[in-house]
């Protein structure tokens, strides 16, 4: 066997065996205890997290040195939302209330790349999960007739200062975890493009983290 | 306007009256979607190893759902079962096919297959991006139902009408809508309407999908030019879409440029060298073009990439050899038949490539006994009914003729012409090979003398049927048909007559089962004939008419 042949070979059972983690985990019984439920939720929290890291390093790795290229289509708005509803609350188990808010502006169908938004969005309901005290809440809807909107919010301190500061200078952040999720979600925002207009990524703090992703 | 749920009542899927295939090759993964499945609310849940076991069960089972892992150890793999499955119509649209793969790259390979899976997950991923995913396809796959039914009954009519519903109706399935909407009006040829459907689309954004069909309706429209435009465009734009290589190869195909074709499918092989389909037409286009290197080098992939793959046929290893042969390297055209041997000796039709070949090598290397062998097997090959595709027969009327066989070479050559009647590209190859053999003269006699009763039949039926007669038109076509049994142009004829004179003239069930056995062999000989799709409308058409078929409700 080759050298990348073997890299190749493992990487797969890698793959095989964190999904098969991850779905143990999702069938632990929830006895009721808060110490035994509060480990496992843990566990299930990092193991998504490391689930979904993996699939960004891969999506990079694919991409190479070049930009990411998002494959554009149809899709509902309002379904995926939905969809990233239901994840969260399955995933803050009861210990946060999860909201949705669907815009009465927002259209029946945009174009953006359904699986590249899902992963940024998700990316920030981790984030929210981990510093939010009581609920988060996901928003979609339209900013100037020509943009749609999809943010999470939370009930956090909100973002660092050094965090936000870092974003907007584009600066490298070395630490590790949330400044490489915002970078990654930079980079889908800013691979979906229409009519000239760049997509984009907003940061801020209003009453806690507010995390928007903007596509045209 | 806060939800607490973004679904409605007929949004929401009743799992449990669901049937479950789980197709994976490891264990541990068949049991976790299994119990992932049930918490679901699936009770009638199967699970299967390996491709054959699936190609064997669908045969006479039906399913709802379809999770089949990409990877399934020795053999298939998840997209070449998944193409045998929908190119021997053992699953129906209706059935969702979700592909599970832990391949980084499988996007790609979707992206460039020839026949795709609904959706693809990719591991490891959670029980609630599966179950999300899960509603969303099942819910566009209730809203799509009738289209489907339509689609698969041929009912293009009633396939656009149920796709007009949707459009007014379900905002969230416009596009969606849409996109079947111009498929379908390009299959019927109706392109200036799917030209301003596709450029309706474009107007909301220029979806990749969206220009690819406008190129096939510009094509269609014989704009060639700017559907080429338009192509190189996509090409250039987006490298992935690589139906836009084929379809730019066949644009320039029809504009005479083989060179420019085969460059357009090079490319498209460099983005995805898996497609068995299209290294297929580089090899073709390869070896006419005289490029033997490439040809070698497509073929070999179609052999290497293709093995379980339901498009690789005997003839792939024919043309391989075909050029090995011709850049004199005779051994290696030898070993490519030894390899091939599990495939070649299984069928008439392989053995007589194998035969063929053999003395094309033998005919180079000067083993008179062995050419002597080949060729007399080849004989008795083709007088027990066997036969190959048009370039192996002409190949082996070639070397008839080189080695004085010429009753042999002129026998199976009167029968290609009768069979081509009117295909100038292989009535001149015939030539050539009799100018080759020094036998020009005798050459247009044959070629005169085969093609000359197909074509006054042909040609007597047409100008019949002008006139309203199709009862003699029939007669005629009927005739030309027992004359040349493997000619699609005159069995189309003669099915399109055939349909007319029961229009008109009431119903035969003996003419009916004719025109029925017509199409048929047309359908298998040149399954991708334009004129087809119409042919088998015209047929529903009749048999609705005397009763043979019921309106399906809708």
């Amino acid at each position: 066997m080759e050298n990348a042949d073997l890299y190749a070979a493992l990487m797969h059972e890698m793959k095989n065996n964190l999904g098969l983690l991850a779905i143990t985990i999702d069938h632990v019984p929830l006895t009721g205890e808060s110490p035994h439920d509060h480990v496992v939720d843990n566990a299930r929290l990092l193991c998504q997290r490391v689930v979904d890291r993996l699939h960004q390093s891969l999506l990079l790795y694919k991409a190479g040195r070049q930009k990411l290229t998002p494959a554009v289509d149809a899709y509902s708005p309002g379904e995926l939302v939905d969809e990233l509803r239901a994840t969260a609350k399955s995933l803050a188990r009861e210990r946060l209330r999860v909201d949705m808010h669907v815009a009465e502006n927002t259209p029946d169908i945009w174009f953006f790349d359904r699986a590249l938004v899902e992963m940024a969005l998700i990316n920030a309901i981790h984030n929210s999960l981990e510093y939010a005290q009581s609920h988060i809440c996901i928003h979609v809807g339209m900013e100037n007739d020509d943009t749609l909107v999809m943010a999470v919010q939370d009930d956090s301190p909100g973002f660092p200062e050094h965090i936000l500061r870092s974003f907007t200078d584009r600066q490298p952040y070395r630490s590790t975890g949330t400044g490489l999720g915002l970078q990654f979600a930079r980079l889908i925002a800013e691979a979906h493009e229409n009519r000239g207009k760049t997509g984009n990524l907003r940061l801020g703090n209003d009453d806690g983290a507010v995390f928007s992703l903007l596509l045209p | 306007m806060a939800h607490d749920s973004f679904k409605n009542n007929d949004m929401i899927t009743n799992y449990g009256a669901l049937r479950a295939l789980v197709v994976d090759d490891y264990p541990g993964m068949r049991s976790a979607m299994k119990m992932t499945l049930s918490n679901f609310g699936i009770t009638r849940i199967d699970l299967l190893t390996h491709a054959t076991e699936v190609l064997t069960k669908l045969q006479n089972h039906s399913y709802d759902l379809i999770l089949c892992d990409f990877n399934l150890g020795d053999g298939q793999d998840g997209q070449q079962l998944l193409e045998e499955l929908r190119h021997r119509e053992l699953i129906s649209m209706e059935t969702v096919f979700v592909m599970v793969t832990a391949e980084s790259g499988y996007e790609k390979v979707m992206a460039t297959a020839e026949l795709g899976p609904d959706d693809y997950l990719v591991k490891p991923f959670s029980t609630e991006s599966m179950r999300n995913r899960l509603d969303a396809l099942l819910l566009r796959k209730r809203t799509f139902a009738q289209v489907y039914r339509h689609l698969e009954h041929n009912e293009m009519e009633a396939a656009l009408s149920s796709c007009d519903e949707i459009i007014k109706s379900k905002p969230r399935f416009l596009v969606d809508a849409l996109r079947f909407k111009g498929e379908a009006l390009n299959a019927i040829g109706r392109f200036s309407e799917a030209e301003g459907l596709y450029r309706k689309v474009m107007e909301m954004r220029a979806i990749p999908w969206a220009r690819l069909g406008l190129a096939r309706t510009l094509f269609g429209q014989k704009k060639e030019d700017e559907a080429a435009l338009i192509l190189r465009d996509i090409i250039d734009k987006s490298p992935e879409v690589v139906a836009a290589y084929d379809l730019l190869a066949e644009v320039l195909l029809s504009r005479q440029d083989r060179v420019g074709a085969q460059w357009a499918l090079e490319q498209g092989v460099s983005v995805s060298a898996k497609t068995v389909r299209r290294q297929q037409r580089l090899g073709e286009l390869a070896l006419e073009n005289g490029d033997l290197a490439k040809a070698r080098e497509a073929y070999g992939n179609v052999i290497n990439k293709g093995r379980h793959s339901i498009f690789i046929s005997p003839n792939d290893y024919g043309h391989l050899c075909r050029a090995q042969i011709g850049q004199g390297d005779l051994n290696s055209a030898l070993d490519t038949l030894r390899q091939g041997k599990p495939i070649l000796q299984t069928s008439p039709q392989g053995q007589l490539v194998d035969t063929v070949v053999r003395s094309m090598v033998h005919g180079k290397t000067g083993n008179a006994a062995e050419l002597e062998k080949a060729l007399n097997e080849a004989v008795q090959l083709i007088q027990a009914g066997a036969r190959s595709d048009e370039t192996f027969m002409l190949d082996y009327a070639h070397t008839c003729m080189t080695h004085g066989r010429h009753e042999q070479a002129d026998a199976i050559i009167r029968e290609i012409a009768r069979n081509a009647h009117d295909s100038e590209p292989l009535l001149n190859k015939i030539k050539q090979i009799y100018q080759r053999a020094g036998r020009a003269e005798a050459g247009e006699q044959v070629v005169n003398e085969a093609t000359s009763a197909v074509r006054k039949l042909n040609n007597e039926a047409v100008i019949l049927a002008h006139k309203g007669d199709f009862a003699a038109a029939v007669e005629k076509l009927q005739s030309a048909c027992w004359e040349a049994p493997y000619n699609a142009r005159i069995l189309m004829n003669a099915v399109w007559a055939m349909l007319k004179h029961l229009e008109h003239n009431g119903m035969s069930h003996e003419v009916l089962e004719e025109a029925r056995k017509h199409l048929t062999d047309a359908q298998k000989l040149s399954p991708a004939h334009p004129r087809l799709p119409s042919l088998r409308g015209q047929m529903r058409d009749v048999e609705t008419r005397y009763g043979l078929r019921s309106r399906v409700n809708g």
